[in-house]
């Protein structure tokens, strides 16, 4: 794989730590979260408020964000658009649940994904690595090499535009719109898409009287790339948000290390 | 000075009156020779007209008839008597008399109307008053007290009352259901309670917005059917059912509704002139005003003091859903943190600890669900979605729960066969959390190791999800009770459930939807719940996709 050196898991390159920058206002969340992140790779930034956190942002330069939508001085949603002036670093948000249309709002403004409270570490954790690996990806995804995902089972390469079963290498053929949608989820791997953008990448107009289509098109698309379009394996729906697309964190680390 | 109206002149204009003809007399005896008829009849004219200006129309003419016989007397020869000797004089003395009175006559009837148009703005002025009063003062009630006591001294009534009819606007018109509440009164005669005639019969005005009336001798009169029709307060052939009338009970209408009643009870009997009556009608309907805006003033302190609560509610279902939130996640990490750190004794403990968390974190969220759902706080985003997407989100949503168990889904289709499109319009995230809760359920309480089976149909304009389990079953007598909030079957431990609130939360979100939950007995054992959605047909399929299969 050409980018076999630089893309590895946060585990690999040992010159230089990651920083993660955790914003929110209870301490013991701030230290929870802390030992649960931290290790050898990466080192934590603590942050109590929005305005300490962009400034902690600014200076220290963390290649991950947390945010917690509770803080005391500012609206989370403030904070992630502050953010995105400058910053391209990942922006996880800390969110409660009944909060769709604020995850939505979130995600349109340039967060990368969200963290329902309460939350388990091991998701933290899980959400945390995916955005890092996306982040040190030399490209997007699928930009130039093909991805996995099903465990495995299908290849995505979206510079042939083929998606090939394995181990048969049977091709599974891609109606244009298809593809667009597909070429959307991929590049924007392991993040939730909101509907709006998906509709907007793909159909290019106003999201209106047809946005049934694209429900419709995922409908088509699992049938074609999934076992059982009623337990989708890597094209999830995120509920009242949109969908998300994962790739095999297993195999691309397998092929990366 | 002005005559006090229509009634008797002071002595002081009798007197002055009566000085003004001596001095003039007297100061024409004085001269009387070098006088001729025609001054005397000018001067004596000149103060009769000044006599009936000032002192009105009987000192006019009083003067007119003194003036006569004196000028008879002392200006016309033979002086001295009544005889008058020239006829020429007679015509002048009878001249002289009718003038005087016909100028009388006109100046008085000239007063007389100005008098009337004064006082008439006087009333228009002091209804405007009123008006502005019953409409601007700082307290509704206190405007109706005022309109009840001019109404009270003006027409010397015992008793003028008030009534607010309470209740919804028409919709009885029976008087049974007519609720009466006094918000005024004035009149000595208050102090008594009203006869029974008279509070049977005021919720029958307040029922039917006519006008009645109780008798001296107890017969009452209600409103000819006429004045159904012209709907007028008060007027024309009911008021002249004649005297003797000891209690008027009238409708307050605005707006062709009728929002209270006036009682007006003589001391004994009433009896109103013409433009008392006008009075009555023109007042009763400032007392509607007053009453109208009274209930508007309640119903707006109603809807105030509910928007409070409402407010109040909000504030605490948002501090409740933080507030307890924020030390679940503390907990929740914390003890994952314990249990990852591997503390040989501490793993089942922190497990727990973690699994506790979760479940009062459910818990908590079920009841914001609930009190969402009571409180018709929900916000519903309807959006055509795939029954696929569905069962996909909740089947992600329960791996955490399904602790080796299965869910079978079942589309109808023939295997190998793709799976059909089946679509709904419903909001995604509350059916989820509907399904979620029946799928819940049935892993719950299905019997260890036995499926739970997922079938999706479409059924006619529902998309209907059936949730089927080989647990115990319901009894036929619970079977409506187990929707019910906090129900928990007999003999079951409480930690096995959650909140009890489950089922109730996925009827209430399917309802709300236009969907419902329904509960049947499985055949050879356990349960079957239906969530029912509205669905949807495909509008306007793609064109690329069936050459492309």
């Amino acid at each position: 794989m050409p980018n076999r050196d630089t893309r590895a898991g946060p585990t690999a390159d040992a010159g230089t730590r990651l920083s993660v920058l955790i914003i929110d206002d209870e301490a013991k969340i701030r230290a929870a979260v802390r030992d649960a992140l931290l290790s050898d790779d990466v080192e934590m930034i603590d942050a109590e408020s929005g305005a300490t956190g962009l400034a902690r942002a600014a200076s220290r330069r963390p290649d991950l964000v947390l945010v917690d939508l509770g803080l005391p001085d500012m609206e989370g949603l403030d904070v992630v658009r502050a953010l995105r002036r400058w910053s391209t670093a990942p922006i996880i948000v800390l969110t409660a649940r009944h909060a769709e249309d604020e995850k939505v709002a979130l995600l349109d403004a340039g967060a990368d994904d969200y963290v329902t409270k309460p939350f388990s570490l091991a998701e933290l954790r899980a959400r945390v690595r995916a955005q890092l690996r996306r982040a040190r990806m030399p490209r997007v995804p699928g930009g130039d090499a093909p991805v996995r995902v099903g465990g495995g089972d299908l290849e995505i390469d979206l510079a042939r535009r083929a998606v090939t079963r394995r181990p048969t290498g049977e091709v599974i053929h891609l109606t244009p719109t298809e593809w667009s949608l597909l070429e959307v989820l991929v590049r924007h791997a392991d993040r939730p898409v909101t509907h709006r953008q998906l509709y907007h990448a793909v159909w290019g107009n106003t999201f209106g009287d047809t946005a049934h289509y694209l429900r419709v098109y995922v409908a088509h698309l699992r049938r074609k790339l999934e076992r059982d379009p009623y337990q989708p394996l890597f094209i999830l729906t995120e509920p009242g948000v949109g969908y998300r697309l994962t790739l095999d964190a297993g195999t691309v680390e397998r092929d990366g290390a | 000075m002005v005559p006090n109206a229509l009634g008797r002149p002071r002595l002081r204009a009798w007197v002055i009156a009566a000085l003004a003809l001596a001095v003039s007399t007297a100061g024409m005896v004085a001269v009387r020779s070098s006088l001729d008829k025609a001054h005397v009849a000018l001067v004596f004219l000149l103060v009769v007209l000044g006599g009936s200006a000032f002192g009105g129309r009987v000192v006019g003419l009083v003067l007119a008839i003194g003036a006569f016989l004196l000028f008879d007397y002392l200006f016309l020869p033979p002086y001295g008597t009544v005889i008058v000797t020239n006829p020429l004089d007679w015509l002048v003395l009878v001249a002289f008399l009718l003038t005087s009175v016909v100028a009388t006559q006109l100046l008085s009837r000239a007063q007389e109307r100005a008098e009337v148009a004064r006082r008439h703005a006087a009333e228009v002025e002091r209804l405007a008053a009123l008006g502005a009063e019953a409409l601007n003062a700082a307290r509704a009630d206190e405007a109706l007290r005022a309109i009840a006591e001019v109404i009270q001294s003006a027409l010397a009534l015992g008793c003028c009352e008030i009534y607010l009819r309470r209740g919804s606007a028409e919709d009885s018109s029976s008087p049974e259901r007519v609720a009466l509440e006094r918000v005024a009164h004035a009149g000595d005669g208050c102090a008594e309670a009203a006869p029974e005639d008279d509070v049977s019969l005021a919720a029958w005005v307040g029922a039917h917005g006519l006008p009645a009336m109780v008798r001296v001798d107890g017969l009452t009169h209600v409103a000819p059917a006429q004045a159904v029709a012209q709907s007028v307060p008060a007027s024309g052939a009911f008021w002249l059912v004649g005297g003797g009338v000891r209690t008027l009970l009238l409708p307050l209408r605005v707006r062709e509704r009728t929002v209270g009643v006036l009682r007006a009870a003589g001391a004994p009997a009433i009896a109103l002139r013409a433009d008392q009556r006008q009075f009555l009608d023109a007042l009763a309907y400032y007392a509607a005003l007053g009453v109208e805006r009274l209930r508007l003033t309640d119903e707006a302190a109603h809807a105030e003091a509910l928007r409070e609560a409402d407010r109040l509610k909000n504030a605490l279902l948002a501090a409740v859903s933080h507030d307890l939130r924020t030390p679940l996640t503390t907990i929740k990490a914390l003890a994952g943190a314990i249990e990852e750190e591997g503390a040989h004794a501490g793993d089942a403990r922190a497990t727990s600890i973690e699994e506790e968390a979760d479940r009062l974190g459910r818990m908590v969220g079920d009841l914001l669900d609930l009190s969402r759902l009571m409180g018709g706080a929900l916000v519903l985003t309807p959006e055509v979605n795939a029954a696929e997407d569905l069962i996909g989100a909740v089947r992600q949503r329960v791996a955490g729960v399904l602790r080796g168990r299965e869910i079978r889904v079942r589309d109808g289709s023939h295997a190998g066969a793709p799976p059909p499109l089946l679509l709904g319009r419903f909001d995604f995230v509350h059916a989820l959390r509907a399904l979620g809760n029946l799928v819940e359920n049935a892993l719950k309480y299905g019997a260890p190791g036995t499926p739970v089976d997922l079938d999706v149909a479409r059924d006619g304009p529902m998309l209907v999800f059936s949730v089927a389990d080989r647990g115990p079953g319901v009894p036929e007598a619970e079977q409506e009770r187990i929707f019910e909030p906090f129900y928990r079957p007999p003999g079951v431990p409480a930690d096995i459930g959650g909140s009890g609130l489950g089922l109730t939360i996925a009827r209430g979100l399917a309802e709300a939807q236009g969907g419902d939950v329904r509960y049947e007995s499985r055949p050879g054992g356990g349960s079957i719940f239906s969530l029912r959605l509205p669905a949807v047909d495909l509008v306007a399929d793609n064109r690329e996709e069936g050459s492309a299969r």
